[in-house]
């Protein structure tokens, strides 16, 4: 309690409620925007924090954090581009609602779903950090390696129609992630002896090609032939209480996956929104219905995406270990400020981690408001005609693609991804797998080589890991158990 | 985490060739960093630009070209125009092993070293409850039953200091190569490996306790720990910091740009901002600088070889 009136004594001045501010409406607006997200909107942020104090750069920082990965549903449910690979999994039914009249609804559901993760992972990170803190770091190569076989397996799940077309859009992910420079030894790969190729695909360029693109093309092939549906509706409209109150369950599961997967490092926001997705899909009562517009896959996505801010900071503060792409840049800035995140500042400076966790609670509070007034905004913006809003789509896409390493070759790497993915779209081929393929693929991969190096090339030594073997148990029984109770219903 | 807006802000800014270099500088110019934005590299880069974009009276652009150890920044760079407005700011690996490791495109005739900035030697470190106390424990424990040395890819700087290691002290680690960063300091905390090379923030960041440090004389931020050196096993290994132009950037540019670097590196708000991220300034000019970069470059080269990691 001392503590606490220490870190509002501190934190509590006209420089830091700005700060927090500009965080939360910069942080939104990138995350809507495809191509910024998360690490683009902080690194922007990063020169303006040398002349500010300590508790103001943190308040930028951590508005921006909590903000962005919310900003990304917003383009998600609207128009059908997640704004941040994070959003990739609010998609699949946000999309849907919006095109069923049902856009402010939907957009009312994301940003309750967000402000539910966020405050869930705050509470557990203000409880546990230290001792959470303890677990991250049990989980080693072997571990991580199991935890991302088992989030591959989600594909099934996320893939509407054909389970056999999902699991070749997750290997066609897994193969892209294998081109370029090599994760532990920086050898370039598969490269053809393309300079252009030499640094890898990036996944937001893809990203951005299979779903904005890819969007805009169809629609100028559907402009010509027939009327596109319109999104209408747009605004912010409160789920019904009685809606919420049956889906606790549901809002407790993802908020737990969000932040449990926050919490290992290098997994991060997208592993976590598909293992979420894949769960409620299971074990929802209204698992039909999802694909086609049911709010349990926007609480699936929303809660456990903001869910990982809170448990990715666990062990950020508490080890100094960053947890995902965003903390790597907030451990950058606390650096610059002389701040030590870790051993340090658990020790020595707890009011500065209190204050943090009273910028976060704000933050995610600004964020609900956010979404309340923003999707007026949004509302307009959307109501201008077809052509004009797919050509505004069309240069923000590009530039995005270009903005996330500077390199030309992204904008090239967006279209061809566009056009694949219209393909893809004609042909009956869902879009996420590839996706999860490749925002899970270069870790995979890692992984398992860092354990079987550890382990001087014994596959067994590799995988005798307690945590490993019971995620391997877990996966396996995920799989087969329905494939085995299908059989045995169509026997008896 | 491949960033760099500043680089549309580069081309907004206008990069317009065909300056007259007598008056150099009149306009921006790029300083290249090879690594993430907050990252080791990125901070001192930050600092020492924003002293220089004073110094030099125009807009100094840090831009982030990440990948492969540094080597896709540096390329680029290496082929950049050498008018003195493409410059870059790179640590040891990117400019003297991974030129070994990979087959890069630059070598070391494709730089002019202007200054080096800062410099800081590695710490021998062990986690808190290691049974391991000493350098000697250390030895009997590898001798006994194996060490595990954790650090970033092959042939990264913490794996020249485990390959100095082993060559110093007569042992045979063996070296558990991870993404780096957060990832070396997971496996540390998890008890899968027993031993790193780490800088000087190793206690404040991970908690961490140093057998030794990689250094001819003993730090002042860590007066009681012992060099290498006392020990009996003279070996030194650093990770230092400097200005590049590419080669064939114009004398004259060159010599304005040493000036200026003199005078940043001078500065108080420098010294402080350093001070303040517990970095060390280690400042080195241009006619120093130069052979020493050519020496470490060799040196390097030699270590990588013998320890097998040079693919011919």
């Amino acid at each position: 309690m001392e503590n606490l009136a220490t870190a509002i004594a501190q934190f509590a001045g006209l420089e830091v409620l700005v700060a927090i501010a500009i965080g939360c409406v910069w942080g939104t607006l990138a995350g809507a925007l495809p191509g910024m997200g998360t690490v683009a909107a902080l690194i922007v942020a990063l020169p303006f924090t040398f002349s500010m104090t300590t508790e103001a750069s943190l308040a930028l920082f951590l508005g921006i954090y909590v903000t962005s990965v919310y900003g990304g549903s917003i383009s998600a449910i609207l128009i059908n581009t997640p704004g941040t690979p994070q959003s990739a999994a609010t998609v699949l039914d946000g999309y849907p609602m919006a095109k069923a009249g049902k856009a402010d609804l939907a957009i009312g559901w994301a940003t309750i779903s967000s402000l539910i993760g966020g405050i869930f992972s705050l509470i557990v990170l203000i409880i546990a950090a230290p001792a959470l803190a303890r677990v991250s770091v049990a989980f080693g190569p072997a571990a991580i390696f199991a935890l991302i076989l088992f989030a591959l397996t989600c594909i099934a799940w996320v893939s509407t129609g054909s389970a056999i077309k999902g699991l070749m859009g997750g290997m066609i992910g897994l193969w892209l992630t294998t081109i370029g420079p090599d994760d532990l030894t920086g050898y370039t790969r598969f490269d053809f002896g393309l300079e252009a190729l030499a640094g890898g695909l990036s996944l937001i360029p893809v990203l951005i090609g299979l779903f904005a693109l890819s969007e805009v093309f169809q629609r100028a092939a559907y402009y010509f032939a027939a009327k596109p549906p319109d999104v209408t509706n747009v605004g912010f409209r409160l789920p019904p209480f009685s809606e919420m109150r049956q889906r606790v369950w549901q809002f407790l599961q993802s908020s737990v996956i969000g932040t449990f997967i926050g919490i290992l490092p290098g997994t991060g926001a997208t592993a976590a929104t598909f293992i979420s997705y894949s769960q409620l899909r299971r074990t929802s009562p209204r698992k039909e219905n999802f694909g086609k517009g049911e709010p349990d896959g926007l609480i699936a996505s929303e809660a456990s995406n903001n869910a990982v801010t809170g448990g990715a900071l666990i062990p950020t503060l508490a080890l100094g270990i960053p947890g995902d792409g965003g903390t790597v840049v907030l451990l950058g800035v606390l650096t610059i400020q002389g701040v030590v995140p870790g051993f340090d500042l658990i020790n020595n400076n707890p009011q500065l981690l209190t204050g943090s966790f009273l910028i976060i609670l704000i933050a995610n509070l600004i964020m609900f408001g956010i979404g309340v007034i923003g999707a007026r905004i949004f509302a307009r913006i959307l109501s201008a005609p077809e052509p004009l809003l797919m050509g505004m789509i069309l240069i923000f896409s590009l530039v995005g693609a270009f903005v996330v390493r500077g390199n030309p070759v992204d904008v090239l790497v967006a279209v061809i991804a566009g056009i694949a993915g219209l393909i893809l779209r004609f042909a009956g081929y869902p879009i996420a797998p590839i996706v999860i393929g490749m925002a899970l693929g270069t870790t995979f991969e890692g992984k398992l080589r860092q354990g079987m190096i550890s382990a001087q090339g014994n596959f067994v030594e590799f995988i005798f890991d307690p945590i490993a073997l019971f995620i391997l148990a877990v996966t396996i029984a995920v799989v087969t158990v329905p494939v085995i109770s299908k059989r045995r219903s169509k026997a008896s | 985490m491949r960033h760099s807006l500043a680089i549309l802000t580069a081309l907004a800014l206008g990069l317009t060739g065909g300056a007259a270099l007598a008056d150099y500088p009149e306009r921006a110019i790029s300083v290249m960093v090879p690594f993430g934005a907050g990252g080791g590299t990125d901070v001192p880069a930050r600092f020492f630009a924003a002293e220089m974009e004073k110094i030099l009276g125009q807009n100094i652009i840090v831009s982030n070209v990440e990948g492969a150890g540094g080597t896709v920044g540096a390329t680029q760079l290496s082929r950049a125009d050498a008018d003195g407005y493409n410059l870059g700011f790179m640590p040891v690996g990117t400019t003297t092993t991974q030129p070994h490791l990979k087959r890069t495109k630059y070598n070391a005739d494709s730089w002019t070293p202007i200054c080096m900035v800062s410099q800081g030697p590695f710490y021998l470190v062990v986690k808190e409850d290691s049974p391991i106390k000493t350098v000697d424990d250390l030895i009997a424990k590898t001798k006994a039953d194996g060490l595990k040395f954790a650090g970033a890819g092959p042939g990264s700087m913490a794996h020249v200091a485990q390959l100095t290691l082993n060559n110093k002290l007569g042992i045979n680690t063996q070296y558990i190569p991870t993404k780096g960063g957060g990832d070396i300091a997971t496996e540390i905390d998890g008890g899968r490996a027993d031993a790193t090379a780490w800088f000087s923030d190793f206690n404040t960041k991970f908690g961490w306790r140093a057998l030794a440090v990689m250094d001819s004389q003993r730090s002042e931020q860590h007066p009681d720990v012992p060099t290498l050196a006392e020990l009996g096993y003279d070996t030194q290994v650093s990770v230092w910091f400097g200005f590049f132009a590419p080669a064939g950037t114009p004398d004259e540019v060159i010599g304005t740009l040493s000036d200026a670097c003199a005078k940043a590196v001078a500065t108080k708000t420098f010294a402080d901002n350093m001070a303040g991220a517990n970095r060390l300034v280690r400042y080195m000019p241009t006619d120093e600088f130069g052979p020493f970069f050519r020496e470490a470059f060799e040196l390097n080269g030699q270590l990588l070889e013998e320890a097998g990691l040079i693919k011919k």
